[in-house]
């Protein structure tokens, strides 16, 4: 099972990045562990530095935008 | 597409990429064209189309309207554009590793260089100065970074060198760099590191990833991108803000201002900067206000001073960094800024 996390302060963008996460995740009906971190110890750990960011299994793999819908599936083998 | 073989797939996708760019030059020019046009476009529309007569209030406000809306909202597309695909080039990450370790004074100016660069969100404020700070850069130039970035923007330049020419936007990002520079300096030498909060330097410093530089497609995916979400948000603003100066341009008289926003008048930017700072506001909606300000008798000095207090410091960035900054070096920071903001507004009623 993959642990995504959405990091994020709370802003806007990353409340938006949040749902389009948990709409992928959700029409593919696959089970995942899914992580709204706003903590600021957890981001610099990461070495993030532009939020919003997704982060899949440790792996930043999103940072600073808003992730279209594609991009998510493709970054968990949803077809 | 996995039934197609790679070479007919390839080939296939070089077609569509070739339709794509042809598509795209098309449209750049055709925009060209409008935009050189658009004089003769806006008149045409108002007294020919519109039942407007020429030398009224109306027709006035209108033929402004027609001509400002759409040369800004295509000014605003290209160069929004332009700077997203450069933007990959540099990254926070990149800007953090050119920082780390740089001395005082060099390291201001380029952080505040970085700071117009950089592809910056407000929220985004605190774990960038973690980032910067736990990295090795020079509170004093964290903070040039931070000052510059929301200050001195493409927007706030698109509009300021469309409405006023690109004198008014050079001295704009002239003077916004030197806040950010000496600003930050300042802080720099007042020696306030421990007013950081002291969990952020017991952070664990995140590793910065190297990553592969994007290919061009990416890059000019960037581009679209910072147009839909840079545009798609500030269009509206630019419309009303442009609708309101439309107002102002057509019945408000002449020299209107002059008498309390005029350059005469010693308390009028002190005043642009008080009322400035708490607002929070984004170049787009303010710009075409100012310029009906300017046209009307306003100062430029004024008025620069106010737009710049609005969009470089406001409240809830302000309450944003308070997680990492205490208050007395909160209360530096906003201070020194104002100070630097108030100088700028001085000196240009005083010079020009």
């Amino acid at each position: 099972m993959h642990r995504i996390e959405v990091l994020g302060p709370g802003c806007t963008r990353c409340k938006e990045t949040l749902r389009v996460v948990q709409h992928v995740v959700e029409s593919a009906g696959i089970q995942v562990e899914l992580v709204k971190e706003e903590s600021y110890a957890r981001m610099a750990t990461l070495g993030i530095m532009s939020t919003p960011a997704v982060v899949v299994d440790g792996i930043i793999v999103i940072a600073g935008r808003i992730p279209k819908a594609q991009e998510i599936r493709e970054l968990l083998g949803i077809s | 597409m996995t039934l197609m073989p790679d070479s007919i797939d390839a080939a296939s996708r070089g077609s569509r990429r070739l339709a794509n760019a042809a598509m795209w030059s098309i449209a750049a020019m055709a925009a060209v064209v409008v935009y050189t046009q658009l004089a003769r476009i806006a008149a045409f529309a108002t007294y020919s189309l519109l039942p407007l007569e020429r030398d009224t209030h109306l027709g006035a406000s209108m033929e402004f309207f027609l001509f400002e809306v759409p040369k800004v909202l295509l000014l605003l597309v290209a160069v929004v554009f332009v700077v997203g695909v450069l933007r990959t080039y540099l990254t926070p990450e990149r800007a953090r590793r050119l920082l780390a370790g740089r001395r005082e004074a060099g390291g201001n100016v380029l952080a505040a260089v970085f700071g117009v660069a950089t592809p910056f969100c407000s929220c985004s404020a605190v774990p960038l100065f973690i980032g910067f700070v736990t990295a090795g850069v020079p509170l004093g130039v964290t903070l040039s970074f931070l000052i510059s970035a929301p200050m001195v923007n493409e927007v706030a330049l698109v509009l300021l060198f469309g409405l006023f020419g690109w004198r008014v936007a050079a001295l704009y990002l002239g003077t916004g760099l030197a806040i950010a520079i000496v600003a930050g300096w300042t802080i720099g030498r007042l020696k306030l590191e421990r007013r950081v909060e002291p969990w952020v330097y017991a952070m664990a410093r995140g590793d910065t990833r190297e990553e592969l530089p994007p290919r061009w497609s990416e890059r000019l995916a960037a581009g679209r991108v910072a147009v839909r979400e840079i545009v798609g948000k500030v269009w509206p603003y630019v419309v009303l803000g442009i609708a309101v100066g439309a107002g102002i341009h057509g019945y408000v008289p002449t020299n209107f201002l002059a008498s309390f926003m005029g350059r005469d008048a010693w308390w009028a930017v002190p005043l642009a900067v008080l009322l400035g700072v708490p607002m929070y506001s984004n170049a787009a909606a303010i710009i075409p206000v100012v310029q009906a300000l300017l046209g009307k008798g306003a100062a430029l000095g004024t008025v620069l001073a106010f737009m710049m207090s609005v969009i470089a410091l406001s409240l809830p960035e302000i309450i944003i960094l308070r997680k990492v900054l205490r208050p007395v070096l909160i209360a530096t920071f906003v201070a020194t800024v104002a100070v630097g903001i108030l100088a700028v507004g001085v000196l240009f009623n005083a010079v020009l």
